[in-house]
């Protein structure tokens, strides 16, 4: 089926060597990539027999109904002056230094939802590791 | 008195070291100096260090100086490339083994018989998280374009052979080195032991040292690969994943699997095993042993062994230097070919995905995700990748248990 020279290698042309190479490439990249498709697929299909989206969830109207507006409340309510006072605190904790050494200028949340302390075990075990 | 003196004075390894000629004697302590620079690499460096170690100590115990025919001796490579101790010249010829060979032969045997890499894959699949793939199932595409350096190493391999008269590598070495390209260690030895068991010291050695170092080959194909606008893009939350799904994937996956490529049933479905006793929660006795003592025995029993192949007649050649330099064409490409989806991904989804996850698609679980976590951050510090980047991951596991299904479908029966 194959050649002496693509069998052992030896006084291989170069032409017969890209032909071959360009083939298996072809061929076989073709069929990872089949084979992983088809895994593809049947994993959306996952997504749709066994996938609830808890948002699009009916039952969780009434809740989220009667829960916003004391979220809304509790923001309001929540001491600005205070949470400015424990991020500079924390914020001067972090960088060696005293609290009369900063103004908090503004503060924002970021959008992960993990804990900052969480994210930073996360990150030093990554880091340790590397 | 003298007689047995002078009798224990052939038995020595100095006796040996002398008596075999200046060239093998140079040869031997070649040999025994780069098993000490593994050692070096493996404990000072602290690459992959379970495995180089073993490795790196197994050359040594194999090089040592010992007389012809002495039953010191631990590994006799002979037994199982020279047509002359085989049977009809093909088949190894265990008993043969079992009467004469050391105790690394035997080991040897677990290697050669193809027992010890899908061992490995049932322990890694009890370690695997199939999860961040099942919720986000796009990204498996990743693991297979990182597949490309696999194939494009292939044709490096046949051109590298046409083109320099001292290096011959035919399809079956071809496809060995070729495999590197997978980032998977027992993966690349399993294809390896059966097409090309000459180049198998070479291969794993050149496989678990890039391994080692994807921390510094991909950084900068990454930033080569992606804008930085791109490598900015957070990624929506993955959605949860319920048992049954984690129950279901590893059994589909294998019927999957062995109905369009019997060949990397016994890597895929030992990966799938292990998988689904981890997920399914009913044999966890099963499960803890499979990735600890199961996991620890068989890393040592093929370290050990796969480090003895490598002998000066094997190991000290041309070829060698070409395996470790395709070795990283291979790395490279399959980063390369990951990034490249990773882009066309972003692209399409009008900056949905981080291009930055599709290096991950290269298996080397969990190193990959991690450096595509930590490149990411780098950029965005607010950003975590880590779980996006496992999808990728462990379908680069699949991707290259199925590339080398392939290859040996293609090649096995030469």
């Amino acid at each position: 089926m194959y050649s002496e020279a693509l069998l052992t290698g030896k006084n291989l042309p170069l032409s017969e060597a890209l032909a071959m190479g360009g083939e298996t490439t072809l061929l076989g990249l073709a069929i990872v990539f089949a084979v992983l498709i088809i895994l593809m697929l049947v994993l959306m299909l996952f997504k749709v027999v066994f996938y609830k989206d808890p948002s699009k969830q009916t039952v969780s109207v009434d809740t989220a109904k009667s829960v916003e507006p004391a979220a809304e409340i509790m923001e309001n309510t929540t001491d600005e002056e205070e949470l400015v006072a424990v991020l500079t605190a924390a914020v001067a904790a972090s960088l060696n230094t005293s609290t009369y050494n900063l103004r908090i200028k503004s503060y924002r949340r970021t959008d992960n939802k993990m804990p900052a302390w969480n994210k930073a075990g996360v990150t030093e075990t990554i880091n340790n590791r590397f | 008195m003298i007689e047995s003196f002078a009798n224990f004075l052939q038995n020595t390894g100095f006796y040996a070291l002398i008596s075999t000629g200046p060239v093998d004697a140079i040869k031997t302590i070649i040999m025994i100096a780069i098993a000490c620079i593994l050692l070096y690499l493996a404990i000072v460096k602290k690459f992959e260090p379970l495995l180089l170690l073993p490795i790196a100590f197994g050359m040594l115990l194999s090089n040592l100086p010992m007389i012809k025919d002495s039953s010191a001796i631990m590994m006799h490579t002979e037994f199982f490339t020279d047509p002359q101790y085989m049977i009809e010249g093909k088949y190894i010829d265990v008993g043969y083994i079992c009467r004469h060979g050391g105790l690394l032969d035997l080991l040897y045997l677990g290697v050669k018989l193809g027992i010890y890499p899908p061992l490995i894959f049932v322990g890694i699949g009890c370690m695997t998280d199939f999860g961040p793939l099942i919720a986000n199932p796009k990204s498996i595409l990743l693991g297979a374009a990182a597949q490309f350096g696999v194939f494009f190493t292939f044709v490096g391999a046949l051109v590298l052979s046409a083109l320099i008269p001292s290096i011959n590598f035919g399809v079956k070495e071809a496809a060995s080195i070729g495999i590197i390209g997978g980032a998977d260690g027992p993966t690349a030895i399993y294809v390896t032991k059966s097409l090309a068991p000459a180049l198998l010291p070479a291969i794993a050695v050149a496989a678990y040292s890039y391994m080692a170092l994807i921390p510094v080959i991909q950084p900068p194909i990454m930033k080569l690969m992606t804008r930085k606008k791109d490598r900015m893009v957070v990624m929506e939350q993955l959605r949860t994943v319920s048992k049954t799904e984690k129950i279901l994937f590893p059994i589909i996956v294998t019927i999957v699997v062995a109905l369009i490529i019997p060949d990397a049933v016994s890597l895929v479905g030992c990966l799938m095993l292990g998988n689904l006793m981890k997920e399914s929660g009913v044999v966890d006795r099963l499960s803890k042993m499979a990735q600890n003592e199961l996991m620890n025995i068989i890393t040592l029993f093929l370290g050990v062994t796969v480090g003895a192949t490598a002998t000066a007649s094997s190991f000290l050649s041309a070829q060698t230097i070409g395996i470790i330099v395709l070795g990283l064409i291979a790395f490279c490409f399959s980063t390369v070919g990951g990034l490249f989806l990773g882009d066309i991904m972003c692209w399409l989804t009008k900056g949905k995905v981080n291009p930055l996850i599709g290096s991950a698609g290269v298996s080397a679980v969990p190193m990959a995700a991690r450096v595509s976590q930590v490149v990411g951050q780098k950029e965005n510090p607010a950003n975590f990748l880590l779980m996006h980047a496992m999808g990728p991951n462990v379908a680069g596991v699949i991707g290259s248990a199925v590339a080398a299904g392939v290859f040996l479908a293609m090649f096995g029966n030469l």
